[in-house]
């Protein structure tokens, strides 16, 4: 089991350097950013902010919702879309790789106002917020797909033909042979996606869902104060993607099979 | 190495040399002018993606008489105010509304022209003016930072606020049904309703006057002054009238056939 301390060339480094040397880091970056701020000549209004604090939770708690609901769809229509892309039956497989070809190369803000303004439009789904959780969850979905087929894709041939020997079926082959290794070399590039969906969903707000990047925007309309309202907005989608990496290193370190 | 040595010893004679040439005469600052050009015809491009409208003739003809070269910063309204706060813009003229609330953070000059905040409706909305758009489940749609913006968020408590950082997907929200209404001025409310005679009604007759101003950094009196003596000159010698004939003359004559005054 590894172990949770820094190694170095394999021998595990002495608590103190790893103490001393974040210490330097974090003094150099925030010596760094206290010179760019100190050469501003603006005039600082935090009073303003505080006022508007049930604006900044209430955008905060939106966005943590839709990113929470796209996270769980986009790993269904992945996953769905990576065994998709590895099916017999043709017409299937050029859906996914349709699809995941329109939505890797067009961007996101296209998507938003197209998926919006014309394909719910034409189905009438009226409600803002569905329509943005379903279009972050295909986007992110293109991406998972391909992380997800890669992923299984690596799995040596030596290995489904021991699995075929033995007898297990398709579902049991992907069940206790492929997916254990495939989850602990996706967790990743999986923890870097998250935390991409958590902050485009920030592109939502061009179709006025209320989530946080938008009512920071209307705090700023309001006050004129553009750094106190977007320095918070930083601090509050930090919030979100530090425990997902904290979570994603925990988990590999669980998913840490000898292969 | 020789060789090397000798190139590096040239490399740094030629560098010494050209940064002890004699300085250049100072040149004129620009004014840097900052709009959105993303409002015709006050506010656009023309088909080369030079900048041009009213605005942009009102920025030249200033600039001209301040004697400085002018250059058209081109940013999102609601960045207006924090990029003349922090110097990015010298001066801001970008159709902006002088209000109360924005002057305590710049300065304005005396107004330009004169308008009014009007109403885009759906075509089978009933209401027929601002209070009947204060009611639950009425959706109203406002360009961010603008003054319809402000207006909707402080009077209109009880309908839905959609806040839309473009005009255009405000206009698309109404003429799809998604809004009730969409709160902007008088002439583009106008504008819109032409655009999509089938889907929208207008209300013209603006239920709050507005004034447009140049937008000045604070303590900037000595521009301010110019700014004014600028505005009240070329009023004087006929320009902004020109500029109406220029830009907005379709627009003047049905305004006069329709009853109301024209503002510029």
């Amino acid at each position: 089991m590894q172990q949770f301390t820094t190694h170095t060339f394999g021998q595990p480094v002495a608590a103190a350097a790893r103490v001393l040397s974040w210490c330097l880091v974090l003094l150099v970056t925030t010596a760094i950013f206290s010179f760019a701020f100190s050469q501003l000549q603006y005039g600082w209004n935090w009073g303003a902010i505080w006022q508007y604090r049930q604006k900044f939770l209430q955008g905060w708690l939106m966005t943590v919702i839709i990113s929470a609901a796209s996270l769980a769809v986009s790993l269904v229509i992945g996953l769905v879309t990576a065994l998709a892309r590895r099916s017999a039956f043709l017409p299937l497989r050029y859906t996914a790789v349709l699809y995941v070809e329109a939505i890797r190369g067009t961007p996101l803000l296209v998507q938003i106002l197209i998926l919006f303004y014309v394909v719910a439009n034409a189905f009438g789904v009226e409600n803002r917020y569905v329509v943005g959780i379903i279009t972050l969850s295909l986007f992110a979905g293109a991406y998972l797909a391909e992380m997800i087929r890669s992923g299984i894709e690596s799995i040596h041939d030596s290995q489904l033909e021991s699995a075929r020997a033995i007898g297990l079926t398709k579902v049991q082959t992907y069940r206790y042979v492929i997916f254990p290794q495939v989850l602990r070399q996706l967790i990743p590039p999986l923890t870097g996606q998250f935390a991409s969906i958590i902050k485009d969903s920030s592109l939502l707000s061009i179709i006025a869902v209320s989530e946080f990047t938008l009512n920071a925007q209307e705090v700023n309309a309001f006050t004129y104060s553009t750094l106190e309202s977007y320095l918070p907005l930083a601090v509050g989608y930090l919030l979100l993607t530090l425990p997902v990496s904290l979570i994603s290193r925990a988990l590999e370190r669980k998913f840490h099979y000898a292969t | 190495m020789k060789v090397r040595a000798a190139f590096f010893l040239l490399t740094v004679a030629a560098l010494l040399m050209l940064s002890t040439s004699a300085p250049a005469a100072e040149p004129v600052k620009p004014l840097i002018v900052g709009m959105e050009l993303a409002y015709p015809p006050f506010e656009m491009t023309d088909t080369a993606g030079k900048p041009s409208g009213v605005s942009v003739d009102i920025a030249t003809e200033l600039a001209k008489s301040l004697g400085r070269p002018v250059v058209i910063q081109n940013t999102a309204f609601d960045g207006l105010i924090p990029a003349l706060k922090t110097g990015k813009v010298d001066v801001v003229i970008s159709s902006m509304t002088a209000t109360a609330e924005r002057a305590t953070s710049i300065d304005f000059s005396d107004p330009y022209l004169t308008t009014g905040l009007c109403l885009l409706l759906r075509k089978d909305s009933a209401a027929q003016t601002i209070a009947d758009l204060d009611k639950a489940g009425v959706k109203v749609a406002v360009k961010k930072g603008t003054t319809g913006h402000i207006y909707a968020t402080t009077r209109l408590k009880k309908a839905q606020i959609l806040v839309l950082d473009k005009e255009s997907a405000a206009v698309l929200e109404v003429s799809q049904g998604k809004a009730d209404a969409f709160i902007y001025d008088q002439m583009s409310t106008y504008q819109n309703w032409q655009r999509n005679k089938a889907t929208t009604r207008a209300i013209l007759e603006p239920f709050q006057k507005e004034s447009w101003a140049v937008g000045i950094r604070k303590g900037n009196d000595a521009l301010k002054n110019k700014v004014n003596t600028f505005i009240k000159e070329y009023r004087g010698k006929g320009g902004f009238e020109q500029l109406g004939d220029r830009y907005l003359k379709e627009m003047k004559d049905e305004f006069k056939r329709l009853g109301y005054s024209f503002f510029l």
